[in-house]
């Protein structure tokens, strides 16, 4: 993997799975299987809908339970790929429980709060699954994305280099 | 619960000031190096006021500080605000491996089931 896969803003993390890459596919892609894993702890996911073909949308609500009760937070996206077994990648925003963006006054973020992409890789390695999962944040609704990368990676390169480098 | 030491007024200042292709040219172009805000200003088609905007919307965020030389007061990046949203996303870290673990428990589960079942 080299440097420009792997954007200042993003997390990756590799796993292996004892199971087929089959099975790692229903962990993300069935409800069911899906809400068995992904709470945090202390939380649960009452609703899990999922539309997983490109364009389709889902939604998540994630329940915690706090000391004054339960709070509710939703997550809403899109399905951008969706290649059976291989690789899943699709958008997640903060939401209301109709899968509607939050308006930034509602959540007290400013327009421009990232919406983030989740990036699911699956391998079979001798009936194991080699995953790697990208989640990366990006700049909602901007068409420059690119530039945004392209941005942060020139930015990062100044920033291991170091200031004082300066002209 | 690992503890957040992020300042969230600032990280939305930061992404706030980056939410916007002139100021991230802007801050390309610093990048190379100190320039003044007329220096600044060529690349678009915009009057010096505007420019001058943008840049007091980085300064605002951190993420531009300006020199004290006379009328020049050459504009420099400071990429310390940058730094933080690597570490924002690196929140994010702890929560995966902690999902991952369950998936790997939940997958356990499952075949323990599938076991019983064929028994």
């Amino acid at each position: 993997m080299t440097d420009t896969d792997n954007p200042l803003d993003a997390v990756v993390i590799e796993r292996s799975f004892d199971a087929p890459v089959e099975q790692i596919w229903q962990m993300w892609t069935v409800p069911e299987h899906f809400q068995a894993w992904y709470g945090p702890t202390g939380a649960s996911i009452p609703v899990a809908k999922m539309d997983v073909r490109v364009g389709g949308t889902r939604l998540i609500c994630m329940e915690m339970h706090t000391p004054g009760g339960p709070m509710q937070m939703w997550f809403a996206g899109e399905y951008r790929e969706v290649v059976e077994n291989e690789r899943l990648v699709y958008t997640e925003a903060i939401s209301d429980e109709h899968g509607n963006p939050a308006a930034p006054s509602s959540t007290g973020l400013p327009e421009g709060h990232p919406v983030t992409e989740v990036r699911v890789e699956l391998d079979a390695v001798d009936g194991r699954t080699r995953m790697t999962m990208t989640h990366v944040g990006i700049p909602s609704g901007s068409p420059g994305a690119t530039g945004w990368t392209m941005a942060l990676d020139k930015l990062a390169t100044y920033v291991e280099t170091g200031p004082g480098h300066e002209r | 619960m690992a503890a957040i030491t992020i300042d969230d007024d600032r990280l939305d200042a930061t992404f706030a000031a980056l939410a916007n292709s002139t100021r991230r040219a802007i801050l390309a172009r610093l990048a190379d190096g100190a320039a003044t805000v007329n220096e600044l200003a060529e690349p678009f088609d915009m009057q010096l006021p505007a420019v001058s905007k943008h840049i007091k919307v980085l300064e605002r965020a951190g993420l531009v500080v300006r020199g004290q030389q006379a009328q020049y007061r050459p504009c420099a990046l400071d990429p310390a605000p940058l730094e933080e949203i690597s570490s924002w996303a690196e929140q994010y870290r702890p929560v995966w491996e902690a999902r991952f673990d369950r998936m790997d428990d939940y997958l356990h589960q499952l075949r323990t089931q599938t076991r019983g079942e064929h028994e």
